[in-house]
């Protein structure tokens, strides 16, 4: 890959892509202080190990990353250098324009061709996965060869397949950040890890896809796995979690109702009070005053 | 048309069965609940997760099964795992998760406890041996661990009475469940004052001990109309899954073991005396007001050939192990008894009966360059059978066993029972039920409500199915690389400390 910056701005080639607000190739051949601060910022960063093995830093924490394997750096995250600078080797890179709102949720441009609930989940297991993506498949140096390609030399449909490229580089990213966790043989494994996320993260509306993708699989098979192992479906086995978690903060006096039912997922106090009743027989505001009675 | 509905809160998960009134299942379902690992040696589970787990699990099969076919229900029992402890503060609250029998944080106090001067004592009047799975180990844990928890707890509990409580109010445990706490008196059926001083909590720190067939008052009225119970279901303790599980198995002669092997795994006999061994390796549990279920447990079971499936088989299809290990099964049953010298010590988990050492590490020994994973896959299997086999002999000092039966997932297995077969040269029947554990639920009810004189009779119409005759000749061999597995296992203990301690 030879080397080369396109930058937002100064670069023509980028004037057609207002999202990409960098991307490059760089084989570094001799280390220079500084040249590569530890830092956050406001977009999105993928870095793609070419050659050569690197120590870097991310939130704190350092690691090793060799050829193919691919660093998700989201908006905020503090990344660089383990020593601050780059150590010789080869690497791609994109930074591209993502916004993160109040709520919390990953959103990308309208170039992008993945349907909503897609863009959606994708952008919760990149919020939810903290880790480096280990790759080591070759898949995303012909990702980013290809993206090369296609902004020197505008062949025709360049523009759409630009957009393609980088939907695919998410894509790839996001499959492999789910499937590095899990090796296919150890179900119960995997599953309590998936349990010990959605407890973390119980006040977020999982969807069954969102869960699937967090241990690598897709959701049809999911479905049938998590009914043999545990008698019920996702959901279901979601609200179990849910359910068990108010009754903990329903015995603290001091939460409202409506503070537990969001707290533990539910979209309201309704919907909090209906599902507790068909389960329990009791309202949540009546199982409260039931433990109140006992003691 | 009546129905009897068995409860079993179990390791991993709520298993759920209704019965007619012959003992034939008409309705099954189950539950999963996970176990927490924390940190190294923690086991922890969330009290309510099990309790709204277990309602679910009997609200849907109530109504998808029993209610639409207008069986009455006529008693409710309940089964737990033992050993589980849970400290509760004046409100009932949890004071935190409920520490399993696994839980092997208090190793040290096991440790201490076992060499101190009281220990004999101990042993003698509870019946259980000295482990960390104990409750009275775990609450000299507590004690100096967690003495926030210890300070404010007002009730230790075991799991399952503090699910009845959530269900009926009552605060009780069963005399089995109780006579695995350590604090027992398991001759006269009390707490022991003894006990209680040396754990440092006073007697209505805990719950009432009571008689497996005790009913525990009635359901709370919003859970009889959410379930669609009426009042005059009768819901009756229960037992442990042990006890359950002989008395299911139909081991009610002098000559007869019950082994079980799940993901751990026991054997077990019933008798009316208490067997004392002086190296307090068996444990003796109270089933009623006459019999006593005597044996040793062991971590090693089916969870060990999981581990090995899982890091040595092959996964045509990603997560299915039982296909895996159905493969291995048939690998490993074309390679000789024996495994061509290679031997398998299956301590992954440490060891409770016979060797009692929780430091104790899994071994392959005799590993050639001629050796597949036939033929480790064959010695794993022998290995986990080699230390029932153990056991068996222990029991065998006390009680001339002429005949087996077997249950759980991992001895039921046909290749399996055969195995056990030949290496305890004895004929080997297979319990009849799916769950030996409910079916010993359904005999203690249908006692209860006149079906039977009482359970003794009840135990006697379990009808095991045909035997697996032994192979004399295997045993033969069996008999020649057990001596070299017994002999590894006494000799490797000071190293397996050494390891731990590096």
């Amino acid at each position: 890959m030879k080397q080369f910056v396109l930058q937002q701005g100064s670069s023509p080639e980028l004037q057609l892509f207002p999202d990409i607000i960098e991307i490059g190739s760089k084989k570094n051949i001799s280390i220079q202080l500084d040249s590569m601060p530890v830092l956050s910022y406001d977009f999105l960063r993928v870095y793609c190990v070419l050659e050569g093995k690197f120590e870097w830093r991310m939130q704190g924490q350092q690691f090793v990353v060799y050829p193919g394997d691919i660093v998700l750096v989201l908006p905020n995250q503090v990344f660089g250098g383990a020593k601050g600078f780059l150590e010789i080797g080869n690497i791609a890179w994109l930074y591209l324009n993502v916004t993160r709102p109040e709520n919390g949720n990953l959103y990308w441009g309208a170039w992008s061709s993945l349907n909503e609930s897609e863009r959606q989940t994708i952008g919760n297991i990149m919020l939810l996965n903290h880790t480096v993506v280990r790759s080591r498949v070759g898949e995303a140096i012909r990702i980013f060869l290809a993206l090369q390609n296609e902004l020197f030399n505008h062949e025709i449909g360049f523009h759409t397949r630009v957009h393609q490229l980088m939907d695919e580089l998410l894509v790839l990213v996001t499959r492999q950040l789910t499937k590095q966790s899990s090796s296919g043989r150890d179900f119960p494994k995997v599953f309590l890890q998936l349990e010990q996320r959605l407890r973390e993260n119980l006040f977020h509306q999982w969807s069954v896809e969102e869960m699937a993708a967090t241990m690598g699989m897709g959701t049809t098979q999911f479905n049938e796995r998590v009914k043999t192992f545990t008698g019920f479906t996702p959901i279901n086995y979601l609200i179990n979690i849910r359910i068990s978690e108010s009754i903990k903060l329903l015995r603290k006096q001091e939460l409202t109702l409506t503070d537990i039912a969001l707290d533990t997922g539910f979209y309201s106090s309704q919907h909090f009070s209906t599902t507790f009743k068909k389960l329990t027989g009791y309202t949540p505001s009546e199982f409260r005053k039931k433990g109140n009675a006992e003691s | 048309m009546d129905t009897i509905i068995s409860i079993e809160l179990g390791t991993n998960a709520v298993r759920v069965y209704a019965f007619d009134l012959k003992g034939q299942v008409l309705a099954f379902a189950k539950g999963a609940y996970p176990t927490f690992h924390p940190f190294p040696d923690y086991s922890e589970q969330d009290p309510e997760q099990i309790f709204i787990t277990m309602l679910f699990v009997l609200k849907n099969l109530l109504s998808e099964k029993i209610h639409p076919q207008k069986y009455k229900v006529v008693s409710i029992c309940f089964s737990a795992s033992m050993h589980s402890l849970l400290a509760v503060d004046k409100h009932g609250v949890p004071l935190g998760p409920v520490m399993t029998w696994a839980d092997s944080r208090s190793k040290v106090e096991a440790r201490e406890l076992r060499n101190s001067s009281i220990s004999e004592k101990i042993y003698q009047v509870t019946g259980t041996p000295i482990h960390p799975m104990s409750p009275l180990v775990k609450i000299l844990w507590l004690k100096t661990h967690d003495k926030e928890t210890y300070r404010n707890t007002v009730k230790f509990m075991s799991l399952k009475s503090y699910i009845i409580q959530q269900l009926t109010g009552a605060c009780k445990i069963d005399l089995s469940l109780a006579s695995a706490t350590g604090l027992l008196d398991i001759h006269k059926k009390v707490w022991d004052t003894t006990m209680l001083a040396y754990a440092g909590i006073q007697v209505d720190q805990l719950p009432d001990p009571v008689a497996i067939s005790d009913t525990c008052g009635k359901l709370q009225h919003q859970y009889r109309v959410s379930l669609g119970i009426s009042a005059d279901t009768k819901i009756l303790i229960g037992s442990s899954d042990g006890c359950f599980a002989t008395l299911g198995a139909g081991v009610w002669e002098e000559d007869m073991a019950t082994v079980t092997i799940e993901d751990s795994a026991a054997v077990r006999v019933v008798g009316t005396k208490v067997l004392m061994d002086k190296n307090q390796r068996l444990f003796n549990y109270v089933l009623d007001d006459k019999h006593y279920i005597s044996g040793g447990p062991s971590n090693s079971g089916g969870v060990i050939f999981e581990w090995f499936a899982k890091q040595f088989g092959d996964f045509k299809e990603a997560y299915d192990l039982e296909a895996c290990i159905e493969d291995l099964m048939t690998e490993a049953a074309g390679v000789e008894a024996g495994s061509e010298r290679l031997l398998f010590l299956p301590y992954l988990l440490g060891e409770r009966a016979p060797i009692w050492n929780a430091n104790a590490r899994g071994v392959f020994f005799g590993i050639n360059i001629n050796h597949e994973r036939k033929h480790f896959a064959r010695a794993a299997i022998e290995g986990i059978l080699y230390e029932m086999y153990s056991i068996e002999k222990m029991l065998q000092n006390h009680r001339n066993i002429k005949r087996i039966s077997v249950n759980g997932s991992f001895a039921s297995i046909p290749f399996v029972t055969q195995l056990i077969a030949d290496i305890f040269n004895l004929p080997v029947s297979a319990s009849p039920n799916a769950s030996s554990v409910s079916l010993g639920a359904f005999l203690l009810c249908a006692a209860e409500i006149g079906i039977y004189k009482d359970i003794t009779e009840a135990a006697k119409t379990i009808k095991l199915g045909e035997a697996f005759k032994p192979n004399k000749y295997q045993n033969a061999t069996y008999q020649k690389y057990y001596a070299v597995f017994e002999s590894l296992s006494g000799k490797l203990g000071s190293d397996f400390e050494a390891l731990a301690l590096l």
